[in-house]
């Protein structure tokens, strides 16, 4: 028991097996954002039970993730997918969308909830009303910075989960615009979002995967572990859904090490640390919206964490 | 009957779009709304556009309509306090933390669930009914087959935007405004506006609406990407909603001019008093109201350009030093 948790999201079974998890303590299976993404647990669901079995083999905590904007065509597979989590003993699912929490509350109630970031949990107040359909974790809202957030744990005392660092979720469509070019570009759905995929217009970029914008960016709270441990949260998130295995492990290492140093009351990180989270970040670090900024800024201590040491792309890692 | 919800950003327009024909109108409180502060108005002026939307025998929501922070719950009920004190008809929120408080304390208060709570399925309208919602905005992307599955299922009001705009993402989903740029300024009443972000009250920079290059890696595989944003006007499936009893049509635009408004609202008023009363058993002939509003459409096209070009350039503006 590491005294926390670092955790993080993977889409399908090739990811999974071709993932070193050794620094992670937990995995949400499945892509949130499109029902046509590769080979997505939320629709495979013998992948989803395999992918549950390989996670509790390697000793990890198994979750599950859902869709962040359903229909109600949606629904039904929904349901089939919550009870397959249940059937291969998932340790939690993760919910964005109040009619699915109402329907884990109601249909699945063994099964513990945690609140994803799309649930829009802004408030303490919000966080209450979820807690009384049986949420027990939740991600606020992105847009939180860390004051907010510390007025929600200190209002509630729930435990809340931080994304550490990653792609950070901007957006969700019901159309994916890829698809306009499938014939020009000759790559097809759902090839077209395995493609390491960027909107940039001057200094601004996002990265799109599909029917999801990410930032363009990667969130970096890398310098901040003490603040965030002395604040309480113990759960994190890596979000690496669009990244290559190397990232997930590189990173994971990265942030695994600080947090125990962190923990034994280190705050200091390596050169080595910062070099493999500039490789990995193409456009660059940030800090989202943890300080009240702008997503895109960052407000740490170290400036030249936005330096321009050479990035490697997805195909190259 | 069907009701017509008109918005209103400042007094002027709550006059006129109650003498258009408007059954409702709808406000937002400085600082509490989903638009930027020019639009919304001052206790006072609350005061006062309650009392002209009844004395023209209309009603008049206010909307609440952000994702507060946790410490402005409860100045949020003071004023809340004041307008039920008022006299308001209903109240238009989004946070679902604040729904609930605001239930618990006013329970006689219509609560109306905006379109930023981005109510997708049938079973989110029951979460958001056991929290003490009785009417929901649709979002812009359902379908009609959609919302008639809602009506059959579910006892609830339906809103339907007639006039408004389709966002590429989902609405209330999306902070990609805040993320390339967000101001922290606070009103003199102490409420931070949060310019930049639409869910929290300030307003959007529209940041989808730029041109976008799209790179792969290094390589640039576009030019010009359009993430596709529309604005849009009902017109072909009025009769529809209105045979599926739709309870309110909703014309979205506190930001455009005063004529421009009175101009929206009498058009639905007509075209709605026309589907009302014409026989149940023949097709309604949308033809002699297709160019009547397309001259309405390109006022409200030029005017919502010229605000997307203004807000772009303002996105690239630098923050003030603090």
């Amino acid at each position: 028991m590491n005294g926390f948790e670092l955790n993080t999201t993977i889409a399908n079974l090739r990811d999974l097996r071709a993932s070193d998890l050794t620094d992670y303590d937990g995995v949400y299976l499945g892509d949130i954002y499109c029902r046509l993404y590769e080979s997505n647990f939320l629709e495979q669901l013998d992948d989803l039970k395999e992918g549950l079995h390989i996670l509790h083999d390697q000793g990890k905590r198994a979750y599950v993730a859902t869709y962040a904007a359903p229909r109600n065509d949606f629904l039904p597979k929904v349901r089939k997918m919550l009870e397959a989590s249940v059937a291969a003993g998932a340790e939690a699912v993760e919910i964005h969308n109040l009619g699915i929490l109402r329907i884990a509350h109601e249909e699945f109630p063994e099964l513990p909830v945690h609140v994803g970031g799309f649930a829009n949990i802004y408030t303490a107040a919000g966080a209450e009303v979820l807690r009384g359909f049986g949420a027990v974790r939740f991600t606020p809202n992105y847009e939180l910075s860390l004051d907010e957030i510390h007025e929600i744990t200190t209002a509630c005392g729930v435990p809340l989960e931080l994304l550490l660092h990653g792609k950070m979720p901007l957006g969700v469509s019901d159309y994916c615009f890829l698809l306009d070019y499938e014939e020009k570009w000759r790559v097809k759905c759902p090839d077209l979002c395995q493609k390491e995929l960027f909107l940039k217009q001057g200094d601004w970029a996002m990265k799109s995967l599909g029917k999801g914008i990410l930032s363009g960016k990667d969130v970096c709270m890398l310098e901040h572990l003490p603040r965030l441990l002395a604040e309480g949260h113990r759960h994190f998130r890596i979000e690496a859904v669009s990244e290559s295995p190397e990232y997930r492990r590189e990173v994971a290492a990265v942030y695994h090490a600080a947090l125990e140093r962190a923990i034994a009351g280190g705050g200091d990180v390596d050169e080595g640390s910062w070099e493999t989270l500039r490789r990995h970040a193409r456009i660059g670090l940030c800090n989202g919206f943890y300080f009240g900024k702008s997503g895109m800024d960052y407000q740490g201590l170290r400036p030249e964490a936005l330096g321009s040491l050479p990035t490697i792309s997805r195909a190259e890692s | 009957m069907v009701e017509l919800l008109a918005p209103a950003g400042n007094l002027p327009m709550v006059e006129g779009a109650v003498a258009n024909g408007a059954d409702a109108v709808y406000v937002g409180p400085r600082g509490w709304s989903r638009r930027r502060d020019r639009y919304e108005m001052s206790d006072e002026d609350v005061r006062n556009a309650i009392g002209i939307a009844h004395a023209g025998g209309a009603k008049l929501r206010v909307a609440f309509n952000t994702n507060m922070q946790s410490h402005e719950i409860a100045p949020m009920l003071e004023k809340m306090g004041r307008f039920v004190s008022w006299g308001v008809d209903g109240a238009i929120m989004t946070d679902i933390g604040a729904i609930a408080e605001v239930h618990r304390r006013f329970p006689h208060l219509t609560i109306h669930a905006s379109i930023g709570a981005n109510i997708l399925n049938n079973e989110d309208v029951r979460f958001y009914r056991s929290i003490g919602v009785s009417q929901v905005v649709a979002d812009t992307k359902l379908t009609l087959r959609e919302l008639a599955s809602r009506k059959e299922q579910i006892d609830v009001g339906i809103e339907i935007l007639i006039h408004a705009n389709k966002c590429y993402t989902y609405l209330g989903k999306c902070w990609m405004s805040p993320y390339h740029r967000l101001e922290r300024t606070t009103d003199s009443f102490g409420k931070d506006l949060f310019k930049g972000s639409p869910n929290r009250g300030g307003l959007d920079y529209r940041v989808c609406m730029e041109s976008w290059e799209l790179y792969s890696g290094e390589e640039k595989w576009e030019n010009s990407v359009a993430l596709k944003n529309d604005a849009f006007f009902l017109l072909e499936d009025i009769p529809h909603l209105i045979d599926l009893k739709v309870e309110c049509l909703k014309v979205q635009g506190r930001e455009y001019p005063v004529p421009l408004v009175e101009r929206m609202v009498r058009f639905y008023r007509n075209l709605i008093d026309a589907c009302l009363a014409s026989p149940r058993d023949e097709v309604f002939d949308l033809s002699p109201w297709r160019s009547r509003l397309a001259s309405i459409q390109m006022e409200r096209d030029t005017a919502r350009s010229d605000g997307t070009r203004q807000l772009l350039m303002e996105a690239r503006q630098p923050l003030p030093a603090i």
